[in-house]
């Protein structure tokens, strides 16, 4: 991963462009870009800190997950909106490529050690969302009548 | 209107909430969420019991209606187009009907407005994804003469993805085609000079076909149980992430015999 003091402006500027084709409505986009911006932001220090890029994408991820519950909450709109457009720098879409294109080539040792960090990196920003998802529901920030589990909700 | 028509008659409650169910799914939406709007929605116009099951090809839904009896139905989903708005809307369509602040004509009305709202002009669409593979290519270190060569192929890779999907060619087919023609276009500008690193530019692109985000929530379904939809989904992103390679891969090959008869 590259560590460019730019890296949140072109993650917010990218997830912009993301989010227009996407169709997310255009006072929605600004939340998303900036989102982008405090994952990236958050993901590169805890990379280079601990050496570990899944710590930087579950921290990022955590982030990210918790901005969007906030707004969610404020504008009564679901989360995952914002969380699906600012995941997107973080989302290991070009290790899947890689790997395949590894693959393809007959580079197989490649294929399987890009194949398994890209699979490492899905499981952060999954487990990170995860948690922010819980961390919103503990604090009943999501109402309850509409969160996973309740599968009936009461009338 | 007939007098005989009940507007809480449990057929149309069915198909109501499946269809809403569907234009989750087919706009992007999770399929917990298809599941849980499906149910929210049967279960807040008189519905008992109601239980739905998504994956992201098809949904069930059935629920014990007012009328006593049992009522099911099935409906695949086939196309998917990203539309966010769709969801959200959808979301608070079904809020409302559970609050009461929404009745069953209003929300069927309403329901029908959504799945016509229509997305954004392919102009918009066009300029969205030539910003998306211009900063995607920054992001990744690239120079500035390449963000703007990564911007024109991601403009015309976008205009041609929405062709594929209109003629109803399959996905796989449409990301062998774009993966090679992205791949190729970027490597004939390096060669002209337009690009400083074709590897750079190629990612930026390529970004707006991966299926990055498609990997991620398989394995977020995948944890919060919904196992077969967590399988389907890794499946599709796999098989996506296959195509564009062997068509980035078939490029690559191309104009490695192109440029070495070119001397």
């Amino acid at each position: 991963m590259i560590a460019s003091p730019l890296g949140p402006l072109w993650a917010a500027l990218a997830t912009v462009g993301f989010a227009v084709l996407f169709n997310l409505r255009r006072r929605d986009i600004p939340i998303a870009a900036l989102g982008a911006a405090f994952g990236w932001a958050v993901s590169m220090p805890i990379t280079l800190a601990t050496g570990s890029q899944a710590a930087g994408l579950f921290a990022a991820a955590a982030v990210i997950g918790l901005w969007a519950e906030l707004v969610a909450a404020f504008l009564k709109r679901p989360a995952s909106v914002y969380i699906v457009c600012a995941i997107i720098p973080l989302v290991p879409g070009g290790g899947m490529y890689y790997t395949m294109l590894a693959s393809v080539k007959g580079e197989t040792w490649t294929a399987v050690t890009e194949g398994f960090s890209t699979l490492q990196s899905a499981g952060a920003i999954a487990a990170g969302l995860a948690l922010s998802g819980a961390v919103a529901r503990l604090l009943s920030i999501r109402r309850l009548t509409w969160g996973r589990g309740l599968r009936n909700p009461p009338k | 209107m007939s007098d005989a028509y009940r507007p809480t008659d449990p057929e149309d409650v069915l198909l109501l909430a499946a269809d809403a169910a569907r234009i989750v799914l087919e706009s992007g939406g999770e399929t917990y969420r298809a599941e849980e709007t499906a149910v929210a929605l049967s279960s807040s116009l008189g519905g008992e019991e109601a239980e739905c099951f998504a994956t992201p090809t098809g949904i069930v839904l059935s629920f014990t209606g007012l009328d006593g009896r049992v009522h099911s139905i099935v409906r695949r989903v086939s196309r998917r187009t990203m539309n966010l708005e769709r969801v959200a809307r959808i979301d608070d369509l079904s809020r409302r009907l559970q609050s009461g602040k929404v009745d069953f004509d209003g929300a069927a009305s309403e329901l029908d407005a959504i799945e016509r709202l229509a997305g954004r002009s392919a102009i918009v669409s066009a300029a969205g994804a030539a910003a998306g593979a211009a900063f995607f290519t920054l992001f990744f270190g690239g120079a500035w003469n390449d963000a703007l060569v990564a911007a024109f192929v991601g403009a015309l890779l976008s205009r041609f993805t929405l062709l594929f999907a209109r003629r109803a060619i399959p996905e796989f087919v449409a990301n062998l085609v774009g993966g090679a023609g992205a791949t190729f276009l970027c490597l004939v500008a390096r060669y002209l000079g337009l690009a400083t690193s074709a590897d750079g530019t190629i990612i930026g692109v390529i970004m707006l076909l991966v299926p990055g985000v498609a990997i991620t929530n398989a394995i977020r379904d995948t944890i919060g149980g919904d196992l077969v939809a967590g399988v389907a989904r890794g499946a599709d992103s796999f098989m996506s992430a296959a195509a564009i390679s062997i068509g980035a891969g078939g490029a690559y090959q191309l104009w490695t015999l192109i440029s070495g008869r070119m001397g």
